[in-house]
């Protein structure tokens, strides 16, 4: 039982945390008030420190509830990113 | 893991994170290490091309009558140049840009037979793609990376009395002792871990986190660098390449004093020349500048000149500012600038970042010797694992590293694929490292492979002096075999610091029980 919740863990950190990363970064390089070239660069160098970050709340965290919690901001978070893509609908 | 307090979960982080990962980390930054002087270990390992004075003017002339004798009617022809780093003179015709190439003398422009080694190439290539297919490399060793981050920030958030703790080391003191090193390697050149593992990333930033160019340009990296970007000049190339090679009027080149000397004073050194239709009208010469004139990296810089007129037609592209952050950014873990000072103070950063994580994986072991079963059983087989695949990676990859150095000396010249049979042995000194730490005691095992690589490393010379008739020609090569001696030393008194003493006598005798299990 310990040994599942460890993994649950681990597997939230990892792939939850690159899903969180993924979505923020899309976000990030749409609201920055720069060129699009120079926001996807800018929003791109940061996921880096936004991943590890993630990974390391994934840990913190008392309880699953409040990571997975945390992680789900993913979900708007890729709202705002793909926001034009998913007005455009499926092509 | 159970709920507990911050520190406490982090600490379980940098414990099992660091143990699953420091294997490949310590890989991963030892060949690193040794990839910072990649260019004088290809010299080394090249001994038969000479030492000279050529100036890159004479050797460029003399690569073009080698290629005008030889391959005449080419589309395209390649010439490396002698640099500051490295004395090789190399050509080769059509369109292939580097590799394959023949060396030729540059005193004389003749052929020269140089032996064929997998270089210091080999060690960075390892560097980033660990010699796994280079995608899934790229991959593993950016997890790598993203872990090594987790790590730094995670042992930070344990030692927050950092400073007080730093000026607290206890030598002799076994455990203590292990700790104490580690903790004083981390934090010493801190910067410097965080700086390197984080640029890693950055050079292949796209690679692992395409959402932004997802998001605003549909995945269409091209299009996210606009047209001057990294596809189109190629492309432009490709063009110029392919133009009919009958219907252009053949022409005089010209000369190539003054295109160096332009190139050399917008580029700052150069390293090689490629001419595009060579002898007609439509003549191309494109100038790329050594690696590191800048701290940006100028990897694909390049400047080109009408090969009749000798005109300037296209200068380097100079990066947007965001650009410009990524490429600096690059350029900072590639340590091509500053000169032989930054390279040594990479190379020593280096060797403090492989013993800060060889210490932290020792402490792993020494910590559960008194009680292996104290967190269950999985646990408890993974400390009897842990102990030999420590010796291996750490003394084995050593003893590899160096053992590869004396195959390059001892292997016979005219082998077939001499190169793949260099990484044969690199490849076999490494299992057998790890053969051998499991049959041995875990002390035994360490003082053993640490002596031999010691030893490999104290006599490099000879091996140079029994095999060559002039081993130090190139002073470059000399200064390779004092850094191999320096080494050498560090070795022994790495071996003099494994040893049961104190505490550690008493942890040392449980655990070679514990290997005798095995």
């Amino acid at each position: 039982m310990k040994g599942a919740m460890t993994l649950s863990r681990v597997l939230a950190a990892v792939f939850g945390g690159y899903l969180f990363t993924y979505a923020f970064t899309a976000a990030l390089a749409r609201l920055l008030p720069m060129a699009p070239g120079d926001a996807m660069i800018v929003a791109t160098l940061a996921s880096f420190l936004i991943y590890a970050l993630a990974i390391l709340w994934a840990f913190a965290c008392k309880s699953l509830w409040r990571m997975w919690g945390g992680l789900a901001l993913a979900l708007p978070l890729a709202l705002v990113g793909f926001w034009p893509q998913l007005m455009r609908g499926p092509a | 893991m159970k709920p507990q307090t911050l520190t406490q979960s982090m600490s379980w982080l940098h414990t099992w994170s660091g143990l699953v990962f420091g294997w490949l980390l310590f890989a991963i930054f030892l060949t690193g290490t040794l990839a910072v002087f990649d260019k004088e270990i290809d010299t080394w390992m090249r001994p038969e091309v000479p030492a000279h004075q050529v100036s890159q003017v004479e050797a460029a002339q003399r690569a073009l009558a080698y290629l005008e004798a030889h391959h005449a009617g080419a589309s395209a022809w390649n010439i490396g140049l002698p640099t500051e780093r490295s004395p090789g003179l190399s050509v080769s015709a059509g369109e292939q840009r580097r590799g394959g190439g023949v060396q030729l003398d540059p005193r004389s422009g003749e052929r020269l037979d140089v032996r064929e080694t997998a270089g210091g190439g080999f060690f960075f290539r390892f560097h980033f793609t660990l010699d796994l297919p280079r995608d899934i490399g790229i991959w593993v060793v950016g997890l790598a990376a993203m872990v090594m981050l987790v790590l730094l920030i995670s042992g930070i958030i344990i030692h927050k009395k950092i400073f007080k703790e730093f000026f607290t080391f206890r030598p002799a003191k076994g455990q203590r002792s292990w700790l104490d090193a580690h903790n004083a390697a981390g934090v010493l050149v801190l910067p410097f871990h965080l700086m390197i593992a984080y640029t890693g990333l950055v050079i292949f930033y796209l690679i692992y986190m395409p959402a932004a160019v997802d998001a605003m340009f549909d995945g269409n990296r091209e299009a996210a660098f606009g047209r001057g970007g990294h596809g189109g000049g190629e492309q432009h190339q490709r063009q110029g390449g392919r133009g009919d090679q009958v219907a252009v009027a053949s022409a005089e080149l010209t000369d190539l004093a003054p295109v160096l000397a332009e190139a050399t004073r917008v580029l700052g050194p150069i390293s090689g020349l490629s001419i595009q239709n060579p002898g007609r009208a439509n003549a191309r010469i494109e100038a790329r500048p050594v690696l590191g004139n800048r701290i940006e990296l100028t990897k694909g810089m390049s400047m080109q000149f009408d090969g009749v007129t000798g005109r300037v037609l296209r200068m380097p592209n100079e990066g947007r500012p965001a650009q410009l952050t990524q490429k600096v950014m690059a350029g900072l873990h590639f340590a091509q600038f500053g000169g032989y000072p930054m390279r040594w103070l990479y190379f020593i950063c280096g060797l403090v970042s492989s013993g800060m994580i060889a210490t932290g994986l020792v402490l792993f072991t020494v910590k559960r010797r008194r009680r292996p079963d104290a967190e269950g059983a999985t646990a408890a087989w993974l400390y009897r694992v842990a102990e030999p695949v420590n010796v291996a990676v750490v003394a084995g990859l050593t003893l590899a590293c160096v053992g590869m150095f004396w195959a390059n000396r001892l292997l016979p010249v005219d082998l077939a694929q001499r190169g793949g049979w260099e990484v044969r042995v690199f490849f076999a000194i490494w299992a057998l490292s790890l053969g051998h730490a499991c049959l041995r005691p875990t002390l035994a095992a360490w003082r053993e492979q640490l002596g031999l690589a010691a030893l490999l490393c104290l006599a490099l010379p000879l091996a140079s002096f029994l095999t060559l008739e002039e081993p130090w020609a190139e002073p470059g090569r000399c200064l390779l075999e004092l850094t191999a001696l320096a080494c050498g030393l560090l070795l022994v008194w790495t071996i003099r610091k494994v040893r049961p003493r104190g505490e550690e006598a008493a942890t040392g005798r449980p655990s070679r029980k514990l290997a005798e299990v095995n």
